[in-house]
């Protein structure tokens, strides 16, 4: 009983408290260019009615256009239960399970560019192209993050890989998990959520030709992925398995609070990168990680 | 009754189907169905826990036939009857007598004897014998490869096949001979990992069963043939006959003492063809040489998980090792089902478009609905998504990388860019059949054969579905192979054998199966929620675009044009353009091809260079008699003369 009511808990955690990131990121936004921006809650508002709404679908595209977001919807919040929520722990914890989360992450990617790729538009083959692309130097920045979180710790789980503190090497994971965040969520300086008709873009160019329940899907599965790599992030950054529960509860809502406002302080105060600098700073992010690969390996050799 | 029983059965029914193949095609795929089905009992039997071994007192070539069935060859013989059978049903519409009235009676006989001779390399256990079935092996694949021998290409690709099959085979040649000489004249083969002094034979076993194996960069040969043959063809020889030379590997690595620098090398091998397989996939635009160039990165990761087993045990045999062992042998299986899936796809797309040219097709899934499912269950399947059964065994091979990284110091210098550099592969895999799968089965028909290609029938169709079947069954209950990957484990090397007890596959299974259920659920929820009344067809809307034509679609090169950037240092592209020029341009051309950098750049070179000296030296054999009396002159005289300085001893 118990452990349907904590699974419950968990799954309304992530399907209800997600959509508000990017509502926060907005706000802070339009906090520094002085306007008064959209209100916090304005993603679920666009969920609720996008999910009301009739759907426009390419003559071109097959059932697998619609199947797409919802398998892709289904990897992302699987991928999300996998992840330990500081103090409380996950639904399922295995040896190896960060593998899966990754693989998952993998996946969701997969039935994207798929349903992209579904309408024949050069537009969405460009932005496909792209995600899948960059998404090679990404995930290879991600197992080494792990690589190092799982040397720090002498564990390949994702409970106990994340509580220890990982010293040294801390900052530099950090930065480079950060990058790789930005990357992952669309953000600037790699892809601007806010503009639809420029060519230097690659999430949301996917995403042209979905209305609807499917795009409703597609937003909300991607604010479950931006709290993902939040949570992933500060857990990262701060030992929680070192605090008490309640601080530990405390430092990670501060910190999930944080990094959302340094995102949006991020795309108030950047411009988007030239696009043939994306591979650059991907490649940056991958090396942050790897440093702190060996800062770890070098603490833990002493 | 024993397996010897059935495995005389087998034989017996292949062999009577080399009869029927000539003329009733019927009695052949009876034949050949019913002989894959016994062996498979038999592998299954052996499996299960009881070994089989077989010695008779008849000579041939003067040594005494040794059979041996254990489980190791039986998971080998296992994949060889799955496949085996499966591609004569597939063959049966693909390559029908009523089209090719010559070669398809040839494809039968060639096929059968295929069969049997991979069947006796797994089986046989002597030296000579081996060197016997594994050599008729290599040229029945030479034949079943230039079926279709009307194609310049096609002959080419044979030819590259059988010289770099015989370099292989010379070493094993080498091999054998040395290894029968040091056992005192005896061919036989047994376990020898007592005797430190045949370790360098490894290096001699590496590289001959690596050129069948098709490791980078001994794999110039398969790009070509596996594009070129007939898509069967091409499913048993990715699927089948690569994993020959890795079952060379495995079982001489297993039974011989291993040099320490040996796993090393193997685990760089392997991540390097893992790697530069898959980048070399990504940027092909034939459908048949993407996939062909995917089984060098697949056997890449094989030979990582080998190549981290054999590390373990010169280190004590460490756990981690068992899991990368396990991970290897299960993607052994995985391959070979979702290779040969994928290559029977790829031949029903060609069967009906005619065409290997990715950037010639799209919109296949509306005409041909099975063949882009299944096409895309493998490419899930290939890049070892969950929850199918590519991620399970590339689950397992990182398991036990992770743990070597956690343990011992100096071993995880080599198990750490191992790990990364997999997952960039994997990356790598996904955005290549992302492309594969879209070019080919998305969007709309570039051209009219694409537009009226038209869905494959019920003979091929039903083997695509059981390899499938196979995919998503190892993926959603993978425990199931569980004590059979321990029994493998426990006949190759003592050791630790016992997977469940090294990694938590039972949770995996269930973690799969709950994804799958939950995929099916979402999918199905979210379909009924579009598909109301009020859901419209209207243009895909491209940002506006009023009149769109299928030529303005993304095309394949640019779709890997990021990547193919990146590599570019390696892949050397060769690019043809003229752009369009003046007021009124009238044509415009840009061509891009991708060669095999070893291949091209590296062995026709120096294939060149070698052919020029003999070329030159020929010239001293002209047939005119007074030169000759010449050179005996020469010889006799410059003998005379070392005879002189020699002097006397």
């Amino acid at each position: 009983m118990i452990i349907i009511a904590d699974f419950i808990l968990r799954l309304a955690f992530w399907l209800l408290l997600a959509p508000l990131l990017p509502g926060v990121i907005n706000k802070v936004k339009a906090w520094v260019a002085g306007r008064r921006g959209p209100p916090v809650l304005q993603l679920y508002y666009d969920l609720a009615k996008l999910w009301r709404k009739g759907v426009v679908i390419s003559e071109v595209a097959s059932p697998g256009f619609v199947i797409g977001p919802a398998v892709a919807w289904v990897a992302l919040l699987s991928s999300a239960l996998l992840m330990p929520l500081g103090p409380a722990g996950s639904v399922v914890s295995f040896r190896g399970d960060v593998l899966l989360l990754i693989y998952l992450l993998a996946l969701a990617r997969f039935s994207l560019a798929w349903a992209a790729m579904e309408t024949g538009s050069a537009f969405e083959g460009m932005g496909t192209a792209r995600e899948v692309s960059y998404a090679v130097l990404a995930e290879t920045a991600i197992i080494t993050a792990v690589l190092a979180l799982i040397v720090n710790a002498g564990s390949i789980s994702l409970i106990t890989m994340l509580s220890p503190s990982t010293g040294a090497g801390v900052a530099l994971l950090a930065a480079g998990l950060f990058i790789v965040l930005l990357a992952e969520n669309c953000r600037v300086p790699f892809d601007d959520p806010n503009t639809h008709l420029e060519l230097t873009m690659i999430h949301e160019v996917m995403i042209l030709d979905h209305s609807g329940p499917p795009l409703a899907v597609i937003l909300h599965g991607a604010s479950i992925k931006l709290l993902l790599f939040t949570l992933l992030l500060v857990q990262v950054a701060l030992p929680l398995g070192e605090m008490s529960p309640l601080a530990a509860t405390g430092a990670l809502a501060a910190g999930v609070l944080l990094v959302t406002v340094g995102v949006g302080l991020v795309e108030s105060f950047l411009v988007r990168l030239a696009f043939r600098r994306v591979p650059l700073l991907l490649t940056a992010a991958f090396l942050l990680c790897l440093f702190a690969l060996l800062v770890v390996w070098k603490g833990r050799a002493q | 009754m024993t397996q010897g029983s059935l495995l005389l059965f087998v034989l017996a029914a292949l062999l009577s189907s080399v009869i029927a193949g000539i003329r009733w095609p019927r009695a052949w795929l009876a034949l050949v169905i019913g002989g894959a089905i016994t062996a498979m009992a038999a592998a299954l039997w052996t499996l299960l826990g009881s070994r089989w071994e077989w010695q008779s007192t008849f000579l041939l070539g003067g040594e005494a036939l040794h059979f041996r069935l254990d489980s190791v060859s039986a998971w080998f013989l296992a994949l060889v009857a799955a496949t085996g059978g499966a591609g004569a049903v597939y063959s049966r519409e693909y390559w029908p007598d009523s089209h090719y009235r010559e070669s398809a009676p040839k494809g039968r006989i060639w096929w059968s004897l295929f069969l049997i001779f991979m069947g006796l390399v797994l089986t046989v256990s002597n030296g000579l014998h081996f060197l016997i079935a594994w050599e008729l092996f290599a040229v029945c694949g030479y034949f079943l490869i230039t079926l279709d021998g009307q194609r310049r290409e096609t002959r080419a690709a044979g030819w590259l096949y059988l010289a770099a099959s015989h370099a292989g085979t010379m070493c094993l040649f080498a091999f054998f001979a040395l290894l029968a000489l040091h056992n005192n004249g005896s061919w036989n083969l047994v376990p020898m990992r007592e005797r430190p002094e045949l370790a360098p034979l490894f290096w001699l076993a590496l590289f001959g069963f690596g050129v069948k194996a098709g490791f980078f960069p001994l794999h110039v040969w398969l790009p070509s043939a596996h594009a070129s043959a007939p898509s069967h063809v091409s499913a048993i020889m990715s699927g089948v006959a690569i994993k020959m030379g890795v079952y060379g590997i495995v079982r001489f690595g297993g039974w011989l003492p291993i040099p320490s620098a040996a796993p090393c090398v193997m685990m760089g091998l392997g991540t390097v063809s893992a790697l530069l397989g898959i980048a070399f996939a990504f940027v092909q635009n034939d459908f048949k040489r993407l996939l062909a160039y995917c089984s060098v990165e697949n056997i890449g990761i094989i030979m990582i998980g080998i190549g981290a087993a054999l590390l373990a045990a010169t280190h004590g045999d460490a756990p981690w090792g068992r899991l990368a062992l396990a991970g290897a042998l299960l993607h052994i299986w995985n391959h070979g089902a979702f290779k040969s899936l994928l290559f029977f796809c790829a031949g029903s797309v060609l069967h009906s478009t005619h065409t290997r040219e990715m950037s010639r097709l799209g919109g296949l899934l509306r005409t041909m609905p099975w063949t882009g499912g299944l096409f895309a269950l493998g490419a899930l399947a290939v890049t070892g998504l969950p929850p199918l059964n590519g991620f399970v065994s590339e689950w397992l091979i990182y398991l036990g990388l992770f743990d070597a990284a956690v343990g011992r110091e100096h071993i995880a210098c080599f198990s750490i860019p191992t790990v990364i550099i997999l997952a960039m592969s994997g990356a790598i895999a996904m955005a290549g059949f992302a492309k594969a799968v879209a070019m080919m089965f998305l969007g709309r028909p570039r051209t009219r054969a694409a537009a009226h290609s038209r869905e494959c029938g019920v003979w091929m169709r039903g083997p695509m579905l059981a390899l499938a079947g196979i995919c998503v069954a190892i993926g959603l209950a993978p425990v199931v192979i569980c004590p059979v990957l321990s029994g493998i484990m426990a006949d190759w090397r003592p050791g630790p054998a016992d997977i469940q007890a090294l990694a938590p596959i039972s949770t995996l299974g269930a973690a799969q199966m709950t994804l799958a259920i939950l995929v099916l659920a979402a999918a199905a929820l979210l379909w009924r929620r579009t598909c109301r009344e009020d859901l419209r067809r209207g243009p895909t809307w491209d940002c506006g675009y009023a009149f769109p034509t299928a030529r303005m679609q993304y095309t394949s090169a640019s779709f890997s044009g990021i990547a193919a950037s990146w590599f570019r240092r390696i892949f050397l592209p060769e690019r043809k353009s003229r752009r369009p020029r003046g007021i009124f341009p009238l044509e415009s051309v840009c061509m891009e091809r991708f060669p095999d950098t070893v291949l091209e750049k590296l062995i026709n070179p120096a294939g060149g260079a070698a052919l020029q000296l003999y070329s030159a030296a020929r010239r001293l054999q002209h047939g005119r008699l007074q030169f000759y009396i010449l050179y005996v002159l020469g010889g006799v005289a410059g003998l005379g003369v070392l005879v002189m300085i020699g002097g006397s001893p």
